[in-house]
């Protein structure tokens, strides 16, 4: 048997684009949930940035225009979210599950005339180097701009989170509203910012499986991805850059399991697809142990609404 | 440079309650001023206002002669008008500095020489990058004072500072409070402990109901005249009578109690006895963390031991759980009022009902006979004078003397044999312990038996008939009351020996 660096390679870079939109809707709903917002919403996000990134791709022609609008609807939707929750002051988790089926239904509905229109071809960066670089080639080149996106963003994040002022005033909004307003922060805008900002990154989410990784429609495609992403930041212990080793741990072992089905192991099928959820969640667990980092991460006042005295 | 302020015919009203009337105070740095008054006063309001958390609905705030706006916290601090919150305000998972830096405009090197500086100035001692929830209470106080500082204020409101200190640290923050007066910083505190009140401050205010009903120098102050002065009546001074022992009758007696726990946090009993008579008040003194939790947990069946014998009205209890002790005529008083003995998200009659004893006939077939525990629930609140009649109130919107007045009236309203209470009267204003050291005095006299741990000694010295102290999970010599002194006490609760 020939052992085929090359293949490994491509199979390295296949998990990687497989990981994006976790990594994508991940990211964004850890900022969110890092303010103490907890938005179920995320599956509902990204099926409605994909079908509005689909649409506008078919409608304008123009790719751009595409992405850029599905993160805009994954914006608006998730404003929906927010004029609930922190305005009229609605019970997260209901509220969140309400858009996700709301999110559901309205892209099949828009969806219904984009079934069964090809994709446009994205453009990928340094196809050349892809080809002549073997091994190497096949996992750093190649690949979509939001491909490179994705995997700085959870760098980003925790720098941002850690390191500048706004990402401190997240984490102590997150940590105690109340001593945050006392302190004559602005809660409900810190909220507002952040929910919008984790559904733009839903919506993008979804954009890069609608025009990138199947570049089509098929009413629910998001397959559930927007769950996997709201359990990777809860098991990666709100921390961006174990967000990004278990998106990744999820999109290789889904990969490889295709290809073990494919080879026919005796193994049931079933097995099989389950093996991704169930070792996802088993990696975090035991690279999260320390708990007295979780106790730091987590957001303590997650999911609580909010009253400002008056 | 000196600091005048002055709030002027403020008034705040909320649905059902006037917290302030009309309030109108004069303040002048140089000076520390009380703000007395009990719960529900309507203190904790005017400070609010004064920080900007809270709008008055009324009334003004000059601040040397100017009439200031204090529509947010963020006026507050521009006004240099520092905060120290009885609940502290801080962020448990960021950092000390972290805390710190959030809502400074300065430059994160420049923070930290400025910080350090205070820390050096003032003797503090705080590592500035540890998080906040590893800080003990003391210590967050410091975070939240240094928070202050950074901002020179001009005025500094430390809300009921110390109900969260121990002595040393209650000690330490006084000596700071002198110290920032001297730097000319106006300092208003609030309380409702009189002894603070007269050994730290120069001007006394006291509030009532929402006014203010006295404001003079605490040199012409005394204990007594300040507590009537902030209850509205004269307190009788109660002293119990000792007891004569007019019962031999033995109801409870415990040997070999014996406790060996696994947990580090828990403290071992060893080999304790006791015997208790009837209409006797047996006080168990100590130092918190000495094993009281421990004993009132065996005491009560939340924990049951081995090998250990409670005989209770001539039967052995030792095995049976918290229910069926209380249905053998045992009631408990917990010392957590919130955690341990409600539910505070609970209305006022779910909270009774909660304690419920097989004779009440609350529940039938299943059900929860609502009216039934409605009526239990408003005789409780009229015999044991809670101040509200609705019991469809939540508890955790009652005061802190109000929920134990409904505790203590919960448990004792079934007459039960022996009431075992673990800390009364902690954190709560002087007529609400008044109320419940009257109540405690009656059942002895009704001939009802009662345990009383406590880390107040006043308080033991003043109901008790016998006093032993605990002291690492053992036992003192029991002793009669009327032979034992706060000094005894002392000495063997820092595990001395008298004689």
């Amino acid at each position: 048997m020939s052992f085929d660096l090359n293949f490994i390679g491509i199979l390295i870079g296949a998990i990687m684009a497989s990981s994006v939109p976790l990594i994508l809707a991940a990211s964004g709903e850890l900022i969110t949930e890092r303010s103490g917002v907890l938005n179920l919403g995320v599956e509902g996000m990204m099926i409605i940035g994909a079908i509005s990134g689909f649409a506008l791709m078919v409608v304008t022609d123009n790719l751009f225009l595409a992405v850029i609008g599905s993160m805009l609807s994954g914006l608006i939707i998730s404003l929906i979210f927010g004029l609930l929750t922190q305005s009229l002051l609605t019970n997260h988790v209901a509220t969140g599950l309400a858009l996700t089926i709301f999110g559901i239904g309205m892209s099949a509905m828009i969806g219904k005339n984009f079934v069964g229109i090809p994709g446009k071809e994205f453009p990928l960066l340094f196809l050349n180097l892809k080809e002549s670089i073997p091994f190497l080639g096949p996992i750093f080149f190649g690949h979509s701009i939001i491909l490179y996106f994705a995997f700085v963003l959870p760098f980003l994040t925790n720098y941002f989170l850690k390191k500048t002022k706004t990402g401190l005033i997240i984490r102590a909004v997150g940590d105690s509203p109340t001593s945050a307003s006392n302190q004559g922060i602005n809660v409900t805008l810190v909220r507002y910012s952040c929910i919008l900002y984790g559904g733009a990154m839903c919506g993008l989410a979804g954009a890069y499986l609608s025009l990138i990784y199947t570049p089509q429609w098929i009413e629910n495609m998001t397959g559930g991805r927007g769950w996997i992403a709201l359990a990777l930041v809860v098991f990666a212990t709100w921390s961006p850059i174990k967000v990004l080793i278990g998106a990744l741990i999820f999109g290789g072992i889904t990969i490889l399991q295709l290809h073990m089905q494919a080879v026919g192991l005796r193994i049931p099928v079933q097995l099989l697809s389950a093996l991704p959820y169930i070792m996802t969640i088993i990696v975090l667990v035991v690279i999260s142990r320390d708990s007295r980092k979780i106790k730091l991460n987590t957001p303590t006042s997650l999911g609580q609404i909010f009253y400002k005295e008056k | 440079m000196n600091t005048k302020l002055k709030v002027s015919e403020i008034s705040k009203i909320y649905p059902g309650c006037v917290a302030n009337d009309k309030i109108s105070l004069e303040f002048g740095s140089g000076k520390i001023y009380a703000l007395l008054g009990e719960n529900g006063a309507g203190k904790s309001t005017l400070v609010k206002i004064l920080s900007g958390v809270v709008k008055p609905d009324e009334g003004k705030v000059f601040l040397n002669n100017k009439s200031i706006k204090l529509n947010s916290p963020l006026d507050a601090k521009k006004n240099n008008i520092g905060m120290v919150f009885q609940h502290f305000n801080l962020f448990d998972t960021l950092s000390v500095f972290e805390n710190l830096s959030i809502d400074s405009d300065k430059k994160n090197q420049d923070l930290r020489v400025l910080v350090n500086d205070i820390l050096e100035k003032y003797n503090f001692k705080i590592d500035l990058d540890i998080p906040v929830l590893n800080l003990s209470a003391g210590q967050k106080q410091k975070v939240e004072i240094i928070r202050c500082l950074i901002r020179n204020p001009k005025v500094l409101i430390m809300d009921e500072p110390t109900s969260v200190l121990t002595e040393q640290e209650t000690d330490d923050l006084f000596i700071s409070l002198k110290q920032f007066s001297k730097d000319g910083i106006l300092i208003i505190y609030i309380t409702h402990k009189l002894k603070e009140v007269l050994s730290l401050c120069d001007e006394v205010a006291v509030m009532r109901k929402g006014k203010v009903v006295s404001v003079s120098n605490t040199i012409d102050e005394k204990i007594e005249s300040l507590a009537n002065k902030m209850v509205g009546e004269n307190l009788n001074t109660i002293k119990k009578k000792i007891n004569n022992f007019k019962y031999s009758e033995e109801i409870l007696k415990i040997s070999n109690l014996n406790f060996k726990s696994d947990d580090p946090y828990e403290t071992n009993l060893n080999n304790l006895n006791l015997s208790l008579k009837k209409g006797e008040c047996l006080g168990i003194a100590g130092i918190s963390g000495n094993g009281q939790n421990e004993l009132f947990q065996i005491l009560s069946g939340e924990i049951i031991t081995e090998g250990t014998s409670i005989m209770f009205r001539n039967k052995e209890i030792s095995k049976l759980n918290p229910r069926e002790r209380r249905e053998y005529l045992m009631a408990f008083s917990p010392e957590d009022r919130i955690s341990q003995a409600a539910v505070p998200e609970l209305k006022i009659y779910e909270n009774v009902a909660l304690n419920n004893f097989k004779s009440s006939n609350f529940f039938e077939k299943g059900l929860v006979n609502e009216k039934k525990i409605k009526e239990h629930s408003k005789k409780i609140l009229s015999n044991f004078s809670v101040n509200t009649d609705n019991v469809e109130l939540k508890s955790q919107f009652l005061s802190g003397g109000n929920l134990q007045k409904l505790i203590i009236g919960r448990e004792l309203i079934t007459s039960p044999e022996l009431l075992v209470c673990f800390n009364p009267t902690w954190g709560l204003d002087v007529g609400a312990i008044n109320y419940i050291h009257e109540t405690l005095i009656e059942i002895n006299e009704q001939g009802k038996s009662s345990i009383l741990i406590s880390t107040d000694n006043d308080e033991l010295l003043k109901l008790s008939d016998r006093i032993c102290v605990i002291y690492k999970g053992k036992l003192s010599k029991i002793m009669n009351a009327d032979t034992v002194t706060a000094e005894k006490l002392g000495i063997l609760m820092g595990g001395g020996s008298i004689d």
